[in-house]
C-alpha cells in the first residue's frame, strides 16, 4: 500500500499540482502573447500579431544601455562575490578555529536583512565616506547580497569532497595554492559556476539596493521600474522580459543539469 | 616519503614543529577569512551602526545639534503614524506568508512524497519562476489586473461591469499587493517544506500503516509533526522579506498598498528626516532579527539550495 496517499488523493493532488503550474506560468505566457500584440497599451481585446516590439527596441538605446549596465554590475558583483564565497567556504569546512558558528551566522546575516533597510544604510555610507555613487556602488552591495548564496552553494559540494585528496597532495610537495588549484577548484568548478549564476541573477534583478546607491546611471531593473510607473514604451519593455526571462530560464535549466550530471560522474569515480 | 630513515627527532622538536605549523595555520586560516568577513563589516556591519547612531541623534543630517536623545524613539512608540503602519504591514505580511505556506504545503508534499519520476525536474520548474525578474513578474500582473486587462476585459466581454469602470479594488489596493506578493513567493517556500519532508524516514510512515493507521492518522501525527521545521522555516523565509516590503506597493498598491517600508523609503528620500527615518529601519531590523534568532535552529540554510 502506497501510505503517502489513497488513489484519488494522488489524482487530486496532481490536479492541484497542474492549477499551480499554470497559475505560476500563465502570467509569463501572457507577457508573451503580448509581446506579438500590435496594440500600442497590453490590453484586451488582442489586436494583430506583429514583430514590431522586437525590431524597435533594438533602437531603443535607453534599454539597451541599461541591459549592458546590468551586465557589468552582474559580472563585476559576482566574481567578487564567488571569489569571496570560495574562501569563506573553504574555511568553513575545513579549518577549525574559534567562534565559528558565530562567523558563519555572520557571514550568512544578509539573506534576512530587509532590503530597504540595506539600501539606506549604504547610501549613507558612501555619503558619509564622500564616494561618489556609481555602478562600483551598486557592485559593492550586489556583493554583500548574494555572498550568503555563494558560500550557501559552495559548502556543500566542498564538503563532499574528502579532504584526504587535498591532504595527499600536500603530502606529495605541493603548496597551499597548488593543491588548491590542480585538487580542490577542478572538484568544486560545477559548484562554482552554479554559484556564479545564482549571484549573476540576483544582480542582474536587484532594484531596491540599486535604487539608492546607482547616482545617476540606470540599471536594467530601474529602467524597468520606471517604466512601470509611466510607461512610455510598454510594449517593447514586454518584448525585453519575454527574452530576458526566456533567457534567464534556459541558464537556470542549463546549469542545474550540467551540474547534475558534473556531480553525478564525480559520485560514480 | 624519505627513503633514508631520518634521525629520531626529539619530543621538544615534534612539539615545535607543531607549535609553529599550529601557528602557520591559523594565521592562513585568518588571511583566508579576512577578505569576506572584513567585507561585510565594512559595506554591512559598519552601515547598519551608522543608521543606529542617526536613530539616536548621536548623527544628524545638518551638523551642529549633536545630541544623544531618544527622543525619536519615544516619538515613534506613542503615537505616531508610523506605528499603526508597521502593523498594517505585519497584518498584510503576516496573510501572505500564511496563505503561500497553505498553498505551497501540498506541493512541497506532492513533489517529496507522491512523485515517482522526474522529481527534481518538477521542482526545478516549480522554483524556476522565482529566479526569473521579479519586476517582470509585477509587470505581468499589472497586465492581468489593470483597467483593460485580463480580468476586467472578461467581466466587460460578459457584460458584468460596462465598460470603462473596471473593478475599482482590482489594482492599486492592499490585495494587489497581496496577491502580487503571495505569486512571488511561493516556489520559494516549497523548497524549505520539500527538504523537510524528502528527509522524513519513510519507515515511519509505513510502521504506522503497519500497525493500522490510516492515511490521515498517519499524516497528523507523524507525517506532518516531522515537517513542522521545514514549515516555520518557509514561513520566516516569506514574512522577514515581505514585512520590509517596499517595491510592491510603489507598483501596484497605489496610496491603499503603502507599507512601512515605502515610509523608511520615503522618510530617507523627499520626506528628509534621516533621524526618524533611521528609527523606522533600525526598529524593522530588530523585529526581523529577533524573528531569525527565535526561530534559527528550524531555519536550514540549506534548504536555500535544495542541495
Amino acid at each position: 500500500m502506497d501510505v503517502s496517499t489513497s488513489k484519488n488523493g494522488r489524482r487530486m493532488m496532481k490536479v492541484f499540482f497542474t492549477l499551480f503550474l499554470v497559475f505560476l506560468y500563465a502570467p509569463v505566457l501572457l507577457l508573451l502573447i503580448f509581446s506579438f500584440n500590435s496594440g500600442t497599451s497590453p490590453s484586451f481585446p488582442l489586436q494583430g500579431f506583429t514583430f514590431r516590439w522586437y525590431r524597435e527596441l533594438l533602437a531603443n538605446h535607453d534599454l539597451l544601455g541599461a541591459l549592458a549596465t546590468s551586465a557589468k554590475v552582474a559580472s563585476g558583483s559576482s566574481l567578487v562575490s564567488v571569489a569571496l564565497g570560495v574562501l569563506a567556504a573553504i574555511v568553513l569546512v575545513r579549518r577549525r578555529f574559534i567562534a565559528k558558528p558565530l562567523v558563519t551566522s555572520f557571514l550568512l546575516t544578509p539573506l534576512v536583512i530587509p532590503y530597504v533597510v540595506f539600501g539606506i544604510s549604504l547610501l549613507i555610507l558612501f555619503q558619509a565616506l564622500h564616494v561618489p555613487l556609481s555602478i562600483l556602488t551598486v557592485i559593492v552591495g550586489h556583493v554583500v547580497l548574494s555572498l550568503p548564496y555563494t558560500i550557501l552553494v559552495l559548502v556543500p559540494r566542498l564538503e563532499r569532497i574528502e579532504a584526504s585528496l587535498e591532504e595527499a597532495a600536500k603530502d606529495l610537495g605541493a603548496s597551499g595554492w597548488r593543491t588548491f588549484r590542480s585538487i580542490t577548484l577542478p572538484l568544486i568548478l560545477p559548484a562554482i559556476v552554479s554559484a556564479f549564476m545564482i549571484a549573476f541573477t540576483l544582480s542582474f534583478d536587484e532594484y531596491a539596493v540599486a535604487s539608492f546607491v546607482i547616482g545617476r546611471q540606470v540599471t536594467y531593473p530601474i529602467y524597468l521600474f520606471s517604466q512601470l510607473r509611466f510607461p512610455t514604451r510598454l510594449p517593447q519593455v514586454i518584448a525585453v522580459a519575454v527574452i530576458v526571462m526566456t533567457a534567464s530560464l534556459l541558464v537556470i535549466l542549463a546549469t542545474e543539469i550540467s551540474r547534475r550530471i558534473a556531480e553525478r560522474r564525480l559520485g560514480a569515480e | 616519503m624519505a627513503v633514508q630513515a631520518p634521525s629520531a627527532p626529539t619530543v621538544e622538536a615534534v612539539e615545535g614543529v607543531r607549535v609553529v605549523a599550529g601557528r602557520r595555520r591559523g594565521l592562513v586560516t585568518l588571511g583566508l577569512l579576512s577578505p569576506p568577513v572584513s567585507w561585510l563589516v565594512l559595506f554591512f556591519l559598519v552601515p547598519v551602526a551608522i543608521v543606529g547612531a542617526y536613530s539616536v541623534g548621536a548623527l544628524q543630517f545638518f551638523p551642529g545639534d549633536l545630541q544623544l536623545s531618544f527622543a525619536n524613539w519615544l516619538h515613534f512608540f506613542h503615537g505616531s503614524i508610523y506605528l499603526s503602519l508597521f502593523w498594517k504591514s505585519v497584518r498584510m505580511s503576516l496573510t501572505v506568508s500564511v496563505a503561500a505556506v497553505v498553498l505551497a504545503y501540498p506541493i512541497a508534499y506532492f513533489l517529496a512524497l507522491v512523485v515517482r519520476k522526474r522529481k527534481y525536474v518538477l521542482l526545478l520548474v516549480t522554483i524556476a519562476p522565482f529566479l526569473t525578474s521579479y519586476l517582470l513578474r509585477i509587470l505581468a500582473w499589472k497586465v492581468i489586473l489593470g483597467d483593460e486587462g485580463l480580468v476586467n476585459s472578461f467581466f466587460y466581454w460578459l457584460h458584468l461591469r460596462s465598460t470603462g469602470h473596471p473593478i475599482p479594488w482590482l489594482l492599486y489596493s492592499q490585495f494587489t499587493v497581496m496577491v502580487v506578493l503571495a505569486y512571488a513567493w511561493i516556489p520559494f517556500v516549497a523548497l524549505p517544506m520539500f527538504v523537510a519532508l524528502e528527509n522524513l524516514d519513510q519507515a515511519l510512515l509505513e510502521g504506522a500503516s503497519d500497525l493500522g493507521a490510516t492515511r490521515w492518522q498517519t499524516f497528523w501525527r507523524i507525517t506532518f509533526p516531522l515537517s513542522v521545521p521545514g514549515v516555520i522555516a518557509a514561513f520566516v523565509f516569506v514574512f522577514i522579506p515581505t514585512i520590509g516590503e517596499f517595491v510592491t506597493p510603489l507598483l501596484v498598491g497605489g496610496t491603499k498598498g503603502f507599507m512601512y517600508g515605502n515610509a523608511i523609503a520615503d522618510l530617507f528620500g523627499p520626506g528628509f528626516d534621516w533621524n526618524t527615518g533611521a528609527v523606522l529601519a533600525l526598529f524593522l531590523l530588530l523585529v526581523t532579527g529577533g524573528l531569525t534568532v527565535l526561530f534559527a535552529r528550524f531555519l536550514q540554510w540549506r534548504s536555500v539550495t535544495a542541495d
